[in-house]
């Protein structure tokens, strides 16, 4: 019941807001209330253990359009609430349209839909609606470079999902139905026929182009720096979490271990490298949404339980420091008037003490200093390796994070500077306290078998070590201006590297 | 299988679709072949599922006459309300940006936006 109302509350309340433009406001904050209370309900549902399943329409399994819900998508559907409250608390004195409202509401609708789906077909739609929203909310002040960066995640996007549909076609010609589970139970005889390798490569390079992976995503860079700061957090905390989501559903039918690891490391090692070149603060978070989906991918791609388990810690952990990132990083590209680092540290006297406090926090969390966030989805992911290859690839990212992250120390001063209004103080409390409190509260998210694992002292010590050797890197690299290729961003190149990733996603999973 | 039949003629307006989308400059012929793209993937799903002799799936139809199966006539139809969704959408934003630069030559626009940005 929860599963089915959960999305529904807010395509409902994404007409009411059209309807009653003057309590936009209040009507997004009840819509809120109600989904905290209905994911009350779900967890206590799910307590017994059972995953909570329901087809629409009373159909049965196979003709009806399943969702389902397990304590990964509880843990999502919190993280959806507490980056929900912190932007719409820092919206809460902005002065914009009713139809900004309902394309918020419709982005969280769309997103519970994609945290319970388990219909192929179910999950093409709610991408494209998915695709849609943010499209119109990157363009929504009508600037011209976010209209033609949100142009180009349109096409990109919609080519991709039409990759996506072709190998839907080609499941249901050979299995006759779209529901995972079935799938998954229909293949279990032929799990490496030819066209079942060929359809899983499409799936999978249709949905990367939606989740962050470097080569497929390379719209991402423009569309997520250009949108105001409320949007980029809802963007890179959120749907793009959902493009990995639905990947780590498509394991369950298709074996996509060595694709999904590969694309893993080429995207956190690129981003990386991209980061530590990238001046610009907004620019910079961005290709850090595509190197810190590299370690989520990575997890996923190991596919053990405590790989899983420390993905899901890591999407949530980088669903809320990022959301503070780039909150705390519009408050300062505002207040001081510019985009660049070097530029706001000149002016960081004009930069409140809140916004500067909660850029430090977000930083910590994506360094992975422990105890905070980013520490502990790390430290379990790299218990979950046993091939020394991922590791090293594992520490590479970690160290470049640190690296590009370095180049934000001098804005973290202690003096005094104007003050932000209440709102959006409130708004970096929602997501900093978490970050800060992360480890106690893991404790819900996984079982603490698994999570013993990570709180050796050896986990602490390699993070701190980490930690070290990135601040060395930075002394090193920052004397050498280098700049890296960015045509591949243009519209027609990253067309053409898609479908070159196609290619590669394919022999790889020939060969795995 | 006779060589010309949905599947292939999918495949071909596939690949025509996508030398357009990389090759034409022009905004609105890219979207003229990104619809051509979608539409072959629609012409991809009903030819794949197709069956020559079947009845139309009415439940009051004789039992014994194998019928159509139903399901994919329900995907295609979300699948091209969907694109045309992104279609009128995009067009819009193309529209936004002519009236500003004067053109539709998408490597000019980004030009022209590059140097607004990094001035």
């Amino acid at each position: 019941m929860m599963v089915a109302l959960l999305p529904l509350v807010h395509f409902g309340f994404a007409a009411l807001s059209l309807a009653w433009g003057r309590v936009t406001r209040e009507l997004i904050l009840l819509s809120l209330v109600v989904d905290a209370v209905l994911v009350g309900l779900l967890s206590a549902g799910l307590s017994q253990g059972k995953p909570l399943v329901i087809v629409l329409g009373g159909w049965e399994k196979g003709i009806g359009i399943e969702l389902a819900a397990d304590r990964f998508s509880l843990t999502l559907t919190v993280l959806v609430l507490l980056l929900g409250g912190a932007v719409v608390a820092y919206l809460w004195h902005e002065r914009l349209r009713p139809y900004f409202f309902m394309l918020l509401h419709l982005l969280l609708g769309s997103v519970y839909t994609l945290v319970f789906a388990r219909d192929l077909f179910n999950i093409y739609v709610t991408l494209e609606l998915l695709t849609l929203v943010s499209f119109l909310l990157v363009g929504y002040e009508r600037k011209p470079y976010q209209i033609w960066a949100s142009l180009k995640y349109l096409l990109l996007a919609s080519l991709g999902l039409g990759i996506y549909l072709l190998g839907v076609a080609i499941i249901y010609y050979h299995t006759g139905t779209l529901n995972l589970g079935l799938v998954a139970a229909r293949l279990l005889d032929q799990p490496n026929a030819p066209w079942v390798l060929l359809a899983s490569s499409l799936l999978v390079t249709g949905v990367a182009v939606k989740s962050g992976i470097f080569i497929f995503s390379l719209w991402l860079p423009a569309a997520h720096s250009s949108a105001t700061p409320a949007v980029s957090a809802l963007l890179s905390g959120l749907v793009i979490k959902m493009g990995v989501v639905v990947l780590f559903r498509l394991t369950s039918a298709f074996s996509l271990s060595l694709p999904l690891l590969v694309l893993g490391a080429l995207t956190g090692l690129l981003g990386v490298i991209y980061a530590i070149f990238t001046y610009d603060l907004k620019r910079m978070l961005a290709f850090h949404t595509l190197s810190q989906i590299g370690y989520i991918t990575l997890g996923i791609g190991i596919g053990s339980e405590i790989g899983i388990a420390g993905s899901l810690e890591y999407i949530v952990g980088h669903g809320l420091f990022k959301g503070l990132l780039f909150l705390a990083a519009g408050v300062a590209v505002q207040t001081a008037g510019e985009g660049d680092i070097p530029g706001l540290i000149a002016r960081r006297a004009k930069i409140p003490l809140s916004a500067r406090v909660a850029l430090l926090v977000g930083t910590l969390g994506i360094m992975g200093v422990p105890p905070l966030a980013g520490f502990c989805g790390k430290s379990l992911l790299s218990a979950g390796v046993q091939s020394p290859v991922i590791q090293t690839v594992l520490i590479l990212i970690s160290l470049g994070t640190v690296a590009s992250f370095a180049k934000l120390i001098p804005l973290f001063r202690i003096e005094r500077g104007p003050s932000s209004t209440w709102p959006v103080k409130l708004a970096f409390v929602i997501l900093g306290l978490p970050i800060l409190l992360f480890l106690p509260l893991a404790r819900l998210l996984v079982p603490a078998t698994q999570l013993s694992l990570s709180l050796h002292v050896l986990p602490f010590v390699k993070s701190l070590l980490v930690v070290g050797g990135g601040l060395l890197l930075y002394r090193l690299l920052s004397r050498r201006p280098f700049h890296l290729p960015q045509r591949i961003f243009r519209l027609e190149e990253a067309i053409l590297v898609i479908l070159s990733g196609f290619f590669l996603i394919y022999l790889l999973s020939v060969l795995g | 299988m006779a060589l010309i039949n949905g599947v292939t003629i999918a495949i071909v307006l596939f690949g025509i679709g996508l030398l357009g989308l990389i090759l034409r400059r022009d905004l609105v012929i890219k979207l003229l072949a990104l619809g051509l793209v979608n539409g072959s993937t629609i012409l991809c799903l009903v030819s794949l599922n197709a069956r020559v002799d079947g009845v139309a799936p009415i439940v009051h139809s004789p039992a014994s006459v194998p019928y159509v199966d139903p399901l994919p006539h329900a995907l295609v139809l979300s699948a091209i309300v969907i694109n045309f969704a992104i279609l009128a959408l995009a067009l819009v934003f193309v529209m936004l940006l002519v009236e500003r630069y004067h053109t539709t030559d998408s490597q000019r626009i980004e030009h022209e936006i590059e140097g607004e940005r990094t001035p």
